[in-house]
C-alpha cells in the first residue's frame, strides 16, 4: 500500500549574519508547507557560517541550549503553525564549556521530540571541529514523528557505517544527513555513501550540503543536495551546487517494506561475530 | 576480413578498421595456406593483435610489452620440455595475444608440454603444418595493423578539423553534436551530471527510443563500452560539468571511443569559449517550450524530450505561465528557491515562458499566486513584472494551448501594466476586452477603425499626447492618477486632455466616445506589439 509523505531539504548560502541567516530558513519552512511538505531537514549549523573552516573562541557564541534556547522555541511555534515536521541542526551548549554539534527535531505540533549529537568528530584542514565540539553521546535515537520514524546522522558521522546500522536497527525510516562538506575533499563520495548507506539498510536518506564560499575560509561547498530511495535511486534530481534551493519530493515509504522483503539484511546479519569491532 | 557493419557504410572509408583479434589473423588467406591448427586457448581467440613478432630467443617475455602474437620456429626449444612450458609462462606474463609455432625440423608435431602449458594458462597455440617464411605473414598483419592506427588518426582529424571550424564559426552545440551522429551513426546525448539532457542528435525515432526510457538507461551506463555504450566526461579546470553518451554506437569501441573524446574536447571547448549567451540548460528549455508553443511537433512526441529534460510527468498538474520583465536565469533561482519543478525559456526578448509541474494533490492556483508574488517581491526585481497564467492542465496534450493562452494573456497586459492595478497572476479573465482586441488585431476592419478614431494623434507630434490619453483611459479617466503617472500638473493635464479631444473631434467625457476610441487605441497597441 502507498504510503507518500512529501519531504524537503534546504540548502542555502550563508548572507552574512545570523538572524537573516535564520529568516531566510523560516521562509524555506513557509515555503515547503507551501508544497504540502510535511517534514524538513536544514544544514548543518544552519544558522551559521560553517565557522570551523578557523578555531576562534568568538563562535562559541552561536551556542545555545536545546530546546530551552530561544532558535528552537522559534521554530517550535513554525513548526506548530505550518504543520511541519522540522529538523534544526544547530550549535548547542549544554553547559559553558559543554558544546555539541547537534540537531533538534520538532514534531509537526511543535512539540520538541529530542536531539542528536554528531558522534564523529573530524580535524583536518578547514575543518577543525574539536576546536568547537564534543563527541556526541546521545546513543542513536529514532524519532517517531507525525510523518514517520525519523534518525539523524550529521557531516562527518557518514563516513562511519556502524551509525547508520544503528539508526537502522532502531527502526528509522528516513534518515537525514545534514552536512557541510567541500568541493575538493569529499565530492567524490557524495553520492557514494549515503546512497550505499540507503542500500544497506534499507530506508530513505535526506542528504544536504550548504552552498558557496564564505569568508572564513576557501572551502567551497557545493550543494547537490538529494534524496534516495532503500535501492539507491535518487529521488527526483539531485540539488544545484551553486545555488540556494529548496529540494521537495514525494517519498513512498512502501518502497522500505518491498526491498526489504526482498533482501533479508536485517535478517542474515550476524552481530555475534562482529565483536571485533567493538573491540577498543 | 573486418567486421564493420554494412550499416555504417556512408562514413567507411574514414572508420577505423576495427582491431585484428587472433581469430581473424588465421583466417588470412596466407595463414590458411599454412594450414593453422589451434591446440591449445581456444577460448580466447578474440583477443586483439597489437603486433606480430618473430622471435626464436627463449626468454622472449622479456622482450614483449603485451598484445603481441609470437611466432616461432622452436628452433631453441626442442628437447628441453622445461624450457617449452617456461617458454609459454613468460608469453603468459608478458600478456602476449597468442604463441604460433611452424612445424618442421625443430618440432615435427605439437610438442605435449607446450601445449598443455599453454592450455593452463588459457594462451592461445596454434601450429602451421605447412610453415611458409614468417616474413610475409608479418607483412600482411603489420601492413593491416598500420592501415587501422593510420585510419584511427585520419578519422580524429577529420572530425576535429569539422568540430573546430564549427566551434570558429559560432555553431551552436546542436551543430556539434549534430557533426559528431554523423561519424556515430546513433544517438548522441548530452547530459548534465544530474542525469539531465541537455542536447541530442541523431535520427529523431532512434533518439526518441532512447529518451523513452531514459532514467533507467542514464543510470546503466555506467562505461561497460561492450554494447556501444561510450560516454566521455565533460570538464575542465578541476570540475566536472556534465557527459556526452553514443547510445548504442555499431561500430567497433575504439572508433566509438576515439569519436566521444574528440566529441568531449570540441564540447569542453564550446563551452569555454561561451559560444552561446544562453547555457546548455537554457537552451535545452528554450527548444522545448519553443517547440511546444509552435506546435511543429505534436505534444506527445515531446514527452520524452520533457522527461529528459528533468521535468515530472507522471501524474502531474501543469501550469503554463509566461512572465514578463524577468529574465530566465531569475526565475530559474525562483524555482529552485522555492523547490517548484518547472522550466523556464525566453520565448522573445523579455517574454519568458515557464512550465510547473506540480503532485495532483497540491494547490496549482495558490502554488503560482507563491511563485508570481515571491518574484515580484525579490530583492532583484528591478523591473516590473508581470505574470500570466492559463489554467493548469492534467493532460500534457492541452499544454501547448495552455501556454499559448498564457502568452496572449502576457501580451494583452505588456503595455499596461502600470496604468492598471493587475493581480499577482493576471489570467484570460482579467484581461477582458483588451484580450479580445489582441485577438483581433489582424483584422483590416479593427485595423482601419483604429486609423480613423486615432487619425488625429498618429503623426510624430502626437506621441506624447497619445500616452496621456493611453493612461487616462487605462486609469479609468482617473484625472488626478494620469496627470500623477506623467509628473504633470492637473492645469497641465487639462491642456493636454482638451487638445486631445480638439484633434480628435470628441468628448471624452460622453462614454460612448471615450469607449470608442479606447477600444481604437487598444486596438492600436496590439498591432504595434
Amino acid at each position: 500500500m502507498s504510503q507518500v509523505i512529501r519531504a524537503a531539504l534546504f540548502q542555502t548560502a550563508w548572507t552574512g549574519d545570523k538572524e537573516s541567516m535564520i529568516q531566510v530558513h523560516e521562509q524555506a519552512a513557509r515555503d515547503a508547507a507551501a508544497q504540502g511538505a510535511h517534514v524538513l531537514c536544514f544544514q548543518e549549523l544552519f544558522y551559521g557560517p560553517y565557522f570551523c573552516q578557523v578555531q576562534d573562541k568568538a563562535f562559541y557564541e552561536y551556542a545555545e541550549q536545546i530546546p530551552e534556547g530561544p532558535i528552537v522555541r522559534r521554530f517550535q511555534a513554525l513548526a506548530r503553525e505550518l504543520g511541519i515536521v522540522l529538523i534544526l541542526p544547530m550549535y548547542e551548549e549544554e553547559q559553558p564549556g559543554v558544546l555539541y554539534n547537534t540537531a533538534a527535531v520538532l514534531d509537526a505540533d511543535g512539540s520538541y521530540l529530542g536531539k542528536y549529537r554528531k558522534h564523529h568528530i573530524p580535524q583536518v584542514p578547514g575543518f577543525w571541529e574539536k576546536f568547537y565540539f564534543r563527541p556526541g553521546n546521545s546513543g542513536w535515537p529514532v524519532f517517531d514523528t507525525a510523518v514517520g520514524r525519523i534518525g539523524v546522522y550529521i557531516c562527518y558521522d557518514r563516513h562511519f557505517p556502524e551509525g547508520w546500522r544503528a539508526l537502522g536497527l532502531a527502526g528509522a525510516e528516513i534518515v537525514f544527513n545534514p552536512s557541510a562538506t567541500s568541493r575538493g575533499l569529499s565530492r567524490y563520495l557524495w553520492q557514494l555513501e549515503q546512497p550505499a548507506a540507503a542500500v544497506a539498510n534499507e530506508y530513505f536518506v535526506g542528504a544536504i550540503n550548504r552552498v558557496g564560499v564564505e569568508d572564513l575560509g576557501d572551502n567551497d561547498f557545493y550543494g547537490t543536495s538529494y534524496f534516495v530511495d532503500p535501492e539507491a535511486q535518487f529521488v527526483g534530481e539531485v540539488a544545484s551546487d551553486k545555488e540556494t534551493e529548496l529540494v521537495v519530493r514525494d517519498l513512498d515509504l512502501a518502497k522500505l517494506r518491498e526491498v526489504r522483503d526482498r533482501w533479508q539484511f536485517f535478517r542474515d546479519r550476524r552481530p555475534d561475530a562482529y565483536g571485533p569491532l567493538t573491540a577498543p | 576480413m573486418t567486421t564493420t557493419s554494412s550499416s555504417k557504410a556512408p562514413y567507411l572509408p574514414e572508420s577505423v578498421e576495427p582491431a585484428l583479434s587472433v581469430r581473424q589473423v588465421l583466417g588470412l588467406e596466407r595463414v590458411l595456406a599454412g594450414e593453422p591448427e589451434v591446440v591449445a586457448g581456444a577460448g580466447h581467440l578474440d583477443r586483439p593483435v597489437r603486433w606480430v613478432h618473430v622471435a626464436e630467443a627463449a626468454d622472449v617475455g622479456v622482450m614483449l610489452s603485451g598484445g603481441e602474437m609470437v611466432l616461432t620456429t622452436g628452433v631453441l626449444l626442442a628437447g628441453d620440455d622445461g624450457r617449452q612450458a617456461e617458454y609459454i609462462q613468460s608469453l603468459h606474463r608478458a600478456e602476449a595475444a597468442a604463441v604460433v609455432l611452424g612445424l618442421g625440423r625443430a618440432f615435427p608435431a605439437p610438442p605435449d608440454v607446450m601445449r598443455r602449458a599453454a592450455e593452463r594458462c588459457g594462451l592461445p597455440m596454434v601450429v602451421l603444418h605447412r610453415p611458409f617464411p614468417f616474413a610475409e605473414l608479418t607483412e600482411e598483419v603489420q601492413s593491416r595493423l598500420v592501415r587501422r592506427k593510420f585510419a584511427a588518426v585520419s578519422l580524429s582529424e577529420t572530425v576535429r578539423t569539422a568540430l573546430t571550424g564549427l566551434i570558429t564559426a559560432g555553431a551552436p552545440l546542436q551543430a556539434l553534436l549534430d557533426e559528431v551522429a554523423q561519424h556515430s551513426a546513433c544517438p548522441v546525448v548530452v547530459t548534465n551530471l544530474a542525469h539531465r539532457v541537455l542536447a541530442t542528435a541523431g535520427e529523431r525515432p532512434a533518439v526518441d527510443d532512447v529518451l523513452r526510457d531514459w532514467e533507467r538507461i542514464a543510470r546503466q551506463a555506467g562505461g561497460n563500452e561492450g554494447d556501444g555504450w561510450i560516454r566521455a566526461e565533460l570538464g575542465g579546470r578541476g570540475e566536472r560539468w556534465g557527459r556526452i553518451m553514443l547510445c548504442g554506437h555499431r561500430g567497433d569501441s575504439a572508433t566509438g571511443r576515439l569519436l566521444a573524446d574528440r566529441a568531449a574536447e570540441a564540447l569542453v571547448l564550446h563551452r569555454m569559449l561561451g559560444g552561446s549567451a544562453h547555457t546548455w540548460e537554457e537552451q535545452s528549455a528554450q527548444g522545448l517550450l519553443t517547440d511546444l508553443v509552435s506546435e511543429a511537433v505534436p505534444a506527445r512526441q515531446l514527452l520524452p524530450r520533457a522527461r529528459a529534460a528533468g521535468l515530472p510527468v507522471n501524474r502531474r498538474t501543469f501550469v503554463p505561465l509566461v512572465v514578463r520583465g524577468a529574465p530566465p536565469d531569475r526565475l530559474d533561482r525562483v524555482l529552485r528557491l522555492l523547490g517548484l519543478p518547472g522550466l523556464a525559456a525566453e520565448l522573445a526578448d523579455g517574454v519568458t515562458a515557464v512550465l510547473l509541474s506540480l503532485a495532483r494533490d497540491q494547490d496549482a492556483d495558490a502554488l503560482t499566486a507563491h511563485f508570481a508574488t515571491r518574484l515580484r517581491a525579490g530583492p532583484d526585481a528591478a523591473d516590473p513584472v508581470a505574470v500570466a497564467a492559463a489554467g493548469p492542465r492534467t493532460a500534457w496534450d492541452d499544454v501547448p494551448a495552455g501556454l499559448r493562452e498564457a502568452r496572449h494573456v502576457a501580451d494583452a497586459v505588456a503595455d499596461s501594466s502600470a496604468a492598471r492595478d493587475l493581480p499577482a497572476v493576471v489570467r484570460l479573465k482579467d484581461v477582458h476586452l483588451r484580450g479580445l482586441i489582441r485577438l483581433l488585431r489582424d483584422d483590416p476592419h479593427v485595423q482601419s477603425f483604429a486609423e480613423r478614431e486615432l487619425d488625429g494623434l498618429l503623426c510624430a507630434a502626437g506621441d506624447d499626447l497619445l500616452s496621456v490619453l493611453r493612461t487616462y483611459l487605462a486609469s479609468g479617466r482617473n484625472k488626478s492618477r494620469t496627470a500623477q503617472l506623467h509628473h504633470v500638473s492637473r492645469p497641465a493635464l487639462y491642456r493636454r486632455l482638451e487638445a486631445i479631444q480638439t484633434r480628435l473631434g470628441v468628448d471624452l467625457d460622453d462614454f460612448e466616445q471615450a469607449a470608442s476610441v479606447h477600444i481604437a487605441l487598444l486596438a492600436h497597441d496590439a498591432q504595434q506589439g
